[in-house]
């Protein structure tokens, strides 16, 4: 059988395992609970309702995608190693990059399947409350499933090596600078002294900008946007899970299973 | 131990592996295999044995690469074993296995036979066939959850046969199997060797090394203490002839008994004496002067467990001088 069988396999048994797992579905019971009290939220204020319910609502998605993400990620990659069932699994004909590939890309399919549930029930609270519905609203879900996407290579990559905890922590650690380096670069920029501007730009380039798969803004409030809004990102962050995923083949590679 | 006719093919064949754990996070080393050689004949069942902590395992998961040695290599196959392909030949049951608990038992076989690269169309009756053959039909349904230790280790054997191998590593196949459990997978072993595959087995329960291996490894702290066959049991230490007479007068017996150095088991009708080759003769002589006779006389066999217990006794001595000379030099 050729390699992409073998992945796809791996991939299979990821989603398998994911989706009898009960956690899973407390995180996605508590995320679709979120975007439903949007329409609570927005009956309260007499402004803005469909704004503020949607926001709820989008910001809800990410955020439940990024729990999802880090404790799915992190967990089932880890759990393979803890339990040794890695054993048996390595002992076959498959590459060690072969399964760590699977494995991500199984991880990547239970988060959209995720998120999926979680934009069907954004579009339903939308159209019971006749808020408007884009196609503003499809990109900005679109860009943060792939930054879910970045997000699990991410801790792919930490579970190579590390243990589940710190793996967590760095994971999260990366979501939270991620989002904040574009804002640290701003504040940077006004700064006199020469070192923190250097810094923030430091930090700017090397994190990725997670704020670039942010279009919340913009379909909330219906501002135009541009194709290149929503390509590059895309390009980028394909480019990033790439080099995220080869440093942790190269890792995994290396590594002893005792 | 089994007798079989010799090929010259290897399955298996290691040369020098060395492998360091580092216990800690320190830089501490501690050596756990010192340069370990031995070869595995294609055909044969293999018994690698030695006491807890000797390196079994360690050897194990050095071959399936799951861990990478500091110095030396191995083949299995006429493969070097850092490629992965030449996998699909070889199948794999670790010491206390976990598995996939979430699935059941038709659902776990059938992961590991797409991993493998069973084709589609083989898997079912392949899956229903590797079932009977461990003995789990009625299970296949369950889920692993639900599945006794006993079953566990069943499940696994079947999920290191998925793919038909060539060669196949076991690591204490009966463990946690009750006396019924072991016998149908000695059976199993054993069709298996018929039917012309190679089985590498960690153990250390000699019967069972003597009921099922051809050769064995004997392994004591990570060093290579015997490799042979029942054959080569003779010249290992216990030599010497194994004689036993019937109506041997007592008192001839204590004058030869003296006189020839005899180990001397049994009293009355039927006495086993164990005697050097070079005073055979004499032995004989001396027993038929005296009215007695001779029963049998056969090559003195060391047993499995004589051997092995020597080999343990002589990696302690050598530990202990080893131990003494490292202090020496501090
Ligand atoms: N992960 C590890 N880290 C450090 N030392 C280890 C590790 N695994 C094994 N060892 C050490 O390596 C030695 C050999 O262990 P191994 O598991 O290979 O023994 P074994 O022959 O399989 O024993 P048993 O019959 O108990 O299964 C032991 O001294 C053990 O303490
Ligand atoms: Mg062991």
């Amino acid at each position: 059988m050729s390699s992409l069988g073998r992945i796809v396999a791996i991939a299979g048994n990821t989603v398998r395992e994911a989706i009898r797992n009960k956690v899973l579905y407390a995180l996605l019971f508590f995320g679709v609970l979120l975007i439903g009290t949007g329409i609570l939220v927005s009956s309260l204020s007499y402004v803005e309702g469909d704004r503020i319910l949607q926001s709820v609502g989008l910001s809800s998605l990410r955020l439940f995608g990024a729990a999802i993400a880090i404790f799915v990620g992190v967990n089932l990659i880890h759990k393979e190693v803890d339990r040794r069932t890695i054993y048996t699994v390595l002992s076959k004909p498959l590459s060690r990059a072969e399964f760590l590939i699977g494995k991500f890309a199984g991880l990547v399919a239970t988060l959209w399947l995720q998120v999926a549930v979680m934009a069907v029930a954004f579009v339903a609270v939308s159209l019971l409350s006749g808020a408007p519905l884009t196609g503003g609203h499809a990109a900005a879900v679109v860009l943060a499933a792939i930054e879910l996407a970045v997000l699990v290579a991410v801790a792919t990559l930490f579970s190579s090596f590390t243990t589940p905890m710190l793996a967590s922590l760095f994971t999260a650690g990366f979501y939270v600078v991620g989002h904040v380096t574009r804002d640290l670069r701003e504040l940077g920029s006004q700064s006199d002294v020469s070192s923190v501007q250097t810094m923030t730009a430091f930090l700017h380039r090397s994190f990725p900008d997670l704020e670039a798969f942010n279009l919340t803004t913009h379909a909330i409030h219906g501002l135009p946007i541009t194709q290149a809004q929503v390509v590059w990102p895309l390009l980028y962050g394909v480019a990033y899970m790439g080099v995220l995923l080869t440093l942790a083949c190269l890792v995994f590679q290396r590594r002893d299973f005792r | 131990m089994r007798e079989r006719t010799e090929t010259s093919e290897d399955a298996v064949s290691v040369e020098g592996l060395v492998k360091d754990f580092r216990p800690g996070f320190g830089l501490v080393r501690k050596r756990v295999l010192h340069g370990i050689s031995f070869d595995v004949k294609r055909g044969e069942i293999f018994g690698f044995v030695g006491p807890n902590g000797a390196g079994k395992t360690t050897t194990l998961k050095l071959l399936m690469g799951l861990i990478h040695p500091q110095e030396g290599s191995a083949r299995i196959l006429d493969h070097d074993i850092r490629e992965s392909e030449f996998r699909r030949h070889v199948g794999f049951l670790p010491e206390n296995p976990y598995f996939y608990d979430y699935l059941t038992g038709v659902e776990f076989l059938e992961f590991y036979a797409r991993v493998s690269g069973v084709p589609r169309g083989e898997r079912p009756a392949r899956i229903e066939q590797l079932l009977a053959d461990v003995g789990l039909s009625h299970a296949g349904g369950e889920r692993l959850r639900n599945y006794s230790k006993g079953m566990l280790q069943r499940i696994g054997i079947a999920q290191a046969l998925i793919h038909d191998p060539t060669v196949v590593f076991l690591d204490e196949p009966m463990s946690g199997l009750d006396p019924i459990g072991r016998k149908e997978i000695r059976d199993l072993i054993l069709r298996l060797n018929e039917g012309g595959k190679t089985i590498f087995m960690n153990t250390h329960i000699l019967s069972d090394v003597e009921m099922l291996c051809h050769r064995v490894a004997i392994i004591v702290k990570g060093q290579i203490r015997f490799e042979g066959g029942p054959e080569d049991f003779l010249s290992a230490g216990h030599g010497g002839v194994d004689v036993v007479l019937s109506q041997m007068p007592p008192q001839a017996l204590l004058d030869l008994e003296e006189q020839l150095e005899l180990e001397v088991r049994g009293q009355g009708e039927r006495i086993e004496a164990n005697v050097a080759e070079k005073s055979l003769p004499d032995l004989l002589r001396g027993a038929l002067a005296a009215g007695a006779e001779v029963v049998s006389v056969t090559p003195h066999r060391a047993s499995l467990e004589t051997v092995f217990l020597d080999a343990v006794e002589q990696g302690n001595q050598d530990d202990g001088s080893a131990n003494r000379a490292e202090g020496g030099a501090r």
